[in-house]
This record gives C-alpha cells, structure tokens and sequence, in this order.
C-alpha cells in the first residue's frame, strides 16, 4: 500500500428535504477540516449533530449540496469506484450478513475485489485469529455475541489493509469492557497498518483515548474545536474532558482549550 | 405425520367408504361414490406419461415465471419510472381470472404447450415479481449500506446481497406458485391438452368416472405434497443459517 492520501474536507454544506413535509433540514452547514495521512482523529459531537452524515458523505454514500470532501485528489462521491478498496468502514451495528459464516463475511470485500479464494481465505483467517476468533470461523453470527460479532466487523474492514478507516459509533453499543478492549484493538491494529483512521463517536473517553486529534462539531457540524492531544498531558485529561463538555453543551469553544 | 392427521384421515376415508355402500339404499347413484377398491382399481390405470407431462409443464413453467419475475423485479428496483410505468401493468395481470387468460390462450396462440406455459406464467409470474419486489425493498439500509460501502459492482451487489437477502421469501413465493401452478395447469389441460392430468380428468368427466376423477385428483395432491416437501428440503438446506 502506498501511503494513505490526505482528506480535505472544503466548505461542506449538506441539506436533506424530509419527504413527508417537504422542508429542508440542514445536517452540515459548512465545515472546513484537514486530515493529515495516518492520523487517528476522533469526531465528536452530539446526537444529531451531522456526524453520521459527514461519515456517509466521507465513504461516498451521499453527495454534498455544496464543496467537497478530496482525498488524495478525489472525491468519494463523485469518484466512488476510484476508492475501491481503499475505503473501509465500520459501524454501530455490525452488519454482518447473516447467512454468510464469519470466515465468510470477513472475505466478503476481498471477494468484491476479486482475490483469489486461497488467497483471501488465508487472509481472512489471518484476521480472525488476531482478533481471537479463530475458532468461530464457521460460526454464524446468530451464533456469537455482540462483541464477537462486532471482531468480524473489525475484521472485515482490516482485511482489505485500507488506506483510510472509518468508525462510526464502532464500540458505543458494546459493554464498558469488551468497547474499552476493542477500542484498543483497534488502534493498535491501525497504527500498525499505517491506516488513516477517522472515529466518529459521542463519547468523550474514548475520543481522548483514541484520537491523536479530537475534532469537536457542535449543531449542523459547526467545527467548535480542534484538538490536538498530545499537547495534553495525562494528567490534564480530566480538564480536557471537561473544557470538551463545556464547548458541547454551549455550542462555542470553551476557552480552556485556547492556546493549545 | 401427527397423530391427528392419520385420524383425520382413517375417519374421512371410513366416512366415504360407508357412503359408497349405502348410496344405492339412499337413492345416490352407485357410480358417484365408488368405494376403494373401484378407486384403487383406477389407480392401477394411471398412466405415468401423463404424470411426467404434467409434471414438466409445472416445472418448466415456474423456472421460466420465476426468472423473468426475479429478472423484472431487479429491473423495477433499480429504475423507479420503469416501476411506475410496470407497476399498473401487473396489478392489472393479477386481477384477470384464470379462465380469462385460458380463453385468451386458445384464441391467440396455436400450440397447447405455448398455450398452458402462457397461462401458467401469466398467473405465476407476477407473484415472483411483487414478491420478490417487495423481499427487495424490505433488505435492511444498514446492509444496503455498509455493502456500498465496498463499492461492489451491480452485478456483485445483487448476487452477494439482494438475492441472498431475499432467498427465504423466494423459497415461499416457490411453495406458493406451486400450489397455484398445479391448479391452473390442471385447468389449463383440461381445455386444450391432449396430454397430461387435467386431459385425463376431462375423459374421467365424459366417462362420468367419479372413481378415475378421485384417482387423478389424488395424483395430482400427492405431487403437489411431494413438490413442496422438496421446496422445504431446499430451504432446510439453504437457509440453516436461520436453525
């Protein structure tokens, strides 16, 4: 994999008309935001922020009423097949495909890309076995729980080695622990890949103890603030959760995160 | 098979049995009510051919319903103004009678086997379609979405999404078309076939053989039971994921 390209997110603007009464609702007024290759930024904001949004318009499912997200010189949207493998997802829910073993849904982009079945089947076990499910290859997902499920998910978004990782809300409905673990797991598997990796998320813990750059919108995507992490020290993360608080619950930077 | 249903059964066929010998005491004709023995009898002279005729027509005719049903489907799903100009049509498919589309058959075509295959599709076809429309439709956003996700091909997105997705409706739209197709085709036969179980029922008609009507009539109940125990076979096997 060559390095993974920058995003460019210019002048976002993304305006839904609701179907039953006609009206326009803004999600994204107009949001302005870099992304360096390999960083790790977690986006934060309320519920209904527009936070998924900007995630199905940054993996190329909508289309921006105005600017654009480029990456690398490419819109997702516009390019959509340009970004073939390059792209992988992973979401609140796991969304595997139920009759598909997790062996199965695991080879499932590989197969989209045309890999050859040895191939991709010894990648797909590769995977499985460092998100320690290599003896649930066979298994449905009826068959296993929520955190495991959410593993195959995990799986089947590293298979492809991607240049660019999205979350969204990727461990916010597992259990304090298997999310805190998984959480874990995943940066670590990102780092390692050398992946860009974008996590939208409403909880602040896990955007501290994730993101390299914490990226806060307030309503319609308002960029309210962008922080970089590491210049916090662990002890001030406490006050650091709380200036983000702060900046959520008024819709306007708060100023402990001046100078920073 | 339960209990109750072989009691069913032994009560049913004791019932008929005892009618057949008291018919002549209650002034019915003996021939209306023959007995089991006058059946099996009749059983005896079933002809296979006409079985396997029957049988093939069934068979050939929902492979070609269910295609063009799935392939129209996609094609609706894909295109809305293809549905909104499709959509009136089919409706309209659905509300004409069986015996409309025989009569329609037999004045516009020349062929019996053109003629019962246009029947049975025109009747089965368009239950593939809306279900399988319908099973479309109802694939959940979120699989919808995270497939795109991978930015598959049409191609992929329908063999590795939709249809999967939608196989366990297809699987009872196929036990509900061959209820249907078995009845038609019956039907179909016995206007303008020289072959097969619906032409053997109109002989047993003008034969006024009740006993040979009972005999082809039970024919027809076992392939239909026989067709669907394959159908659920299939589904067992393909759907375990679902056990």
């Amino acid at each position: 994999m060559n390095g993974p390209p920058p995003i460019e997110v210019r002048e976002l603007r993304k305006v839904f008309r609701q179907a039953a009464s006609g009206q326009s609702v803004v999600a994204i007024e107009r949001l302005d935001l870099a992304i360096a290759p390999r960083e790790v930024v977690a986006i934060v904001g309320q519920t209904g922020c527009g936070k998924s949004t900007l995630f199905d318009l940054m993996i190329g499912l909508e289309q921006p009423t105005a600017g654009s997200i480029v990456i690398g010189g490419k819109t997702p949207y516009g390019d959509f097949d340009h970004f073939r493998g390059q792209i992988a997802t992973v979401f609140q829910q796991d969304r595997l495909l139920p009759w598909r073993s997790a062996l199965e849904n695991v080879q499932l982009p590989l197969e989209l890309l045309g890999v050859a079945e040895d191939e991709r089947r010894k990648r797909s076990l590769t995977w499985l076995a460092r998100l320690g499910l290599a003896n649930f290859a066979n298994a449905y997902p009826r068959e296993l729980s929520g955190g495991m499920r959410q593993r195959v998910a995990i799986a089947r978004a590293f298979v492809l080695q991607p240049a660019i990782l999205l979350a969204d809300e990727a461990f916010g409905h597992l259990d304090e622990v298997t999310a805190a673990e998984l959480r874990e797991t995943f940066l670590a598997l990102a780092r390692e890949s050398g992946s860009t990796a974008i996590l939208i998320t409403h909880q602040l813990e896990e955007a501290i103890a994730v993101g390299d750059r914490i990226v806060v919108l307030g309503k319609s995507a308002k960029l309210l603030a962008d922080i970089h992490v590491e210049r916090w020290s662990k002890s001030d993360h406490a006050t650091l959760r709380e200036a983000i608080q702060a900046t959520l619950q008024g819709n306007e930077r708060d100023a402990r995160l001046n100078g920073r | 098979m339960s209990r109750q249903t072989v009691l069913s059964l032994v009560i049913f066929a004791a019932a008929w049995e005892l009618l057949s010998h008291l018919a002549p005491t209650l002034g019915i004709p003996a021939f209306a009510i023959p007995s089991f023995v006058r059946i099996g009898q009749s059983l005896m002279t079933i002809t296979p051919i006409d079985v396997v005729v029957t049988l093939a027509r069934v068979i050939g005719a929902l492979i070609l319903s269910f295609g063009l049903g799935l392939l129209l489907a996609t094609a609706m799903y894909r295109s809305h103004s293809l549905e909104g100009y499709l959509h009136p049509m089919i409706r309209l498919f659905m509300a004409v009678p069986v015996v409309s589309w025989i009569l329609f058959a037999v004045l516009w075509f020349r062929g019996v086997e053109f003629r019962i295959a246009f029947v049975l599709i025109a009747v089965c076809g368009p239950v593939f379609l809306v279900d399988s429309l319908d099973a479309m439709r109802g694939v959940s956003r979120e699989l919808r979405g995270m497939m795109r996700s991978f930015r598959p091909t049409t191609l992929q997105y329908f063999t590795k999404l939709m249809f999967p997705a939608i196989l366990p409706n297809l699987l009872t739209s196929w036990k509900i078309n061959l209820s249907l197709a078995i009845r038609v085709v019956t039907i179909a036969e016995l206007v303008g076939a020289v072959t097969g179980i619906g032409h053997q029922l109109a002989v047993a008609q003008e034969l006024f053989s009740v006993a040979d009507v009972f005999a082809w009539t039970l024919v027809l109940v076992v392939l239909l039971f026989l067709l669907e125990a394959v159908v659920v076979r299939v589904e067992h096997r393909v759907l375990r994921w679902r056990a």
